[in-house]
């Protein structure tokens, strides 16, 4: 075996490695505004008190992990086109991102639900079902990575089955409010229009979170660069 | 070769073997019967049989449904007999939608024991169109679905753990809305056929994609 981690220390130029230094440094920067304004600047809700801040951590995770499975999706289809190990690399890396901000939207959603719906679970809402179902496809595609062959084997059937969940989800959530119109309808409560200051910690929120994803989904990838160099020296 | 008849002849050929080795169905058959039998002591029936019954009859079907799908490339795997037939100049959709057709006429075979056994202990109708309908229609579907994960799980080590982790999650569509209908056939309130008619859109949308995803699962 040859000496393989002092060849291939570092995948980046320097001028990439700072740059990507600098936008965790900023998102760190970030995500403390968010929080100081969720507490201290964004008002109180009417109705839902304190709770409602939630919000600000439950929406901008929502986006980002269906972003981060937009990119699953399109990783996918590029690498059943082109067979690219970058696409799959992303692919990969991305499912992984995507399937912690879902659980994450799926326990602050659950915290949230608790006070106000009074229970922290209920099947009449579609966007409960389609998530938790959305969180089980994504697991199972992590799954299928782990279990199928390293390289073109596991590169195919996990874009088979990011492609196939992604076309799956809506039709869950449609064939709840399909069900859910056959049952007793529950009262929820509609959104107003938002004060600024609640936009403001909303937008800084979802810019932060968003910003944190796309790090991680960076930061991951170069993890992945050097786990594939390593097998290819390995393989050698 | 068309699409519709390498389809039919692969479909005749998975058939054709099930009905020599006698392996899959008597083993689905008792399934069947055992899984009535656990649910009859889970459940209580004295009270509830009615009510329990469509919950019942979805449980069965679905993890009966995992065991037929996955049979069918796991057997494949086993005698080495899916590289040959791969080799053949046949469109790997043709090929694929013939193996989930037969997958899928296993499965109802499999519900023509469960829905009598089904009324035995649970006081169902035995004889309901509507419950077949809505039985045959989830099937085709699931089996779309099923037979594309089976297929992929089949040529992974650990097949039998990916297969359920996988189909379960895709077949909720079929769940919601074959589970309401199975509600209206078993003496439920509501309309059968805005069921029936998701059923059958879901049906054409999965069978479609799974064709098309087959082509790159079938590969290796």
């Amino acid at each position: 075996m040859t000496d393989v981690a002092s060849t291939h220390v570092s995948t980046l130029s320097p001028a990439r490695a700072d740059l990507f230094r600098i936008a965790a440094i900023v998102d760190a920067l970030l995500l403390l505004a968010a929080a100081a304004l969720a507490v201290f600047h964004a008002p109180a809700d009417t109705v839902q008190g304190v709770v409602q801040k939630i919000f600000y951590l439950h929406v901008p995770s929502a986006i980002a992990a269906y972003a981060a499975f937009a990119v699953v999706l399109a990783g996918g289809l590029v690498f059943l086109w082109n067979e690219s190990p970058a696409a799959d690399r992303l692919a990969r890396v991305a499912a992984e991102v995507g399937l912690l901000f879902t659980t994450v939207m799926l326990v602050s959603g659950s915290l949230w639900a608790r006070p106000i719906w009074g229970t922290y679970w209920v099947w009449w809402d579609p966007r409960l079902v389609s998530t938790l179902v959305l969180w089980l496809i994504y697991a199972g595609y992590l799954l299928v990575r782990r279990i199928a062959t390293p390289g073109r084997q596991a590169g195919r059937f996990a874009a088979v089955v990011g492609i196939v969940g992604f076309i799956d989800v809506p039709i869950v959530h449609f064939s709840v409010s399909w069900w859910r119109t056959i049952h007793p309808p529950v009262e929820t409560a509609t959104p107003e229009a938002l004060p600024p200051e609640m936009l403001l910690t909303l937008g800084v929120s979802m810019l932060a979170v968003l910003l944190l994803a796309a790090v991680l989904v960076g930061y991951r990838y170069r993890v992945e660069v050097l786990k594939d160099r390593l097998a290819a020296e390995l393989d050698r | 070769m068309s699409f519709l008849r390498v389809a039919a002849a692969v479909a005749r050929k998975d058939l054709r073997t099930e009905l020599r080795s006698r392996e899959t169905l008597p083993a689905l058959g008792q399934f069947v019967v055992l899984a009535l039998l656990i649910a009859n002591f889970g459940f209580d029936v004295e009270t509830g049989g009615a009510k329990v019954a469509p919950g019942v009859l979805w449980l069965t079907v679905t993890f009966a449904g995992l065991v037929a799908f996955g049979r069918t490339f796991a057997s494949e795997r086993d005698q080495a007999s899916l590289e040959p037939l791969l080799l053949t100049p046949a469109s790997r959709s043709a090929i694929f939608a013939g193996k989930a057709l037969a997958a899928a006429l296993v499965l109802v075979a499999c519900e023509v024991v469960l829905v009598p056994a089904l009324g035995l202990f649970f006081n169902t109708p035995v004889f309901s169109l509507e419950l077949a309908a809505a039985l045959v229609l989830a099937t085709i579907g699931m089996a779309g679905l099923g037979c594309l994960f089976a297929a992929l799980a089949a040529q992974t080590r650990a097949r039998d753990l990916l297969l359920p982790v996988l189909a379960l999650p895709l077949w909720v569509p079929f769940v919601v809305v074959g589970g309401r209908a199975v509600q209206v056939a078993l003496g439920g309130g509501g309309s059968l056929n805005g069921a029936l008619a998701l059923l059958l859109d879901f049906d054409i949308l999965f069978v479609v994609v799974a064709s098309l995803a087959a082509k790159f699962v079938l590969d290796d």
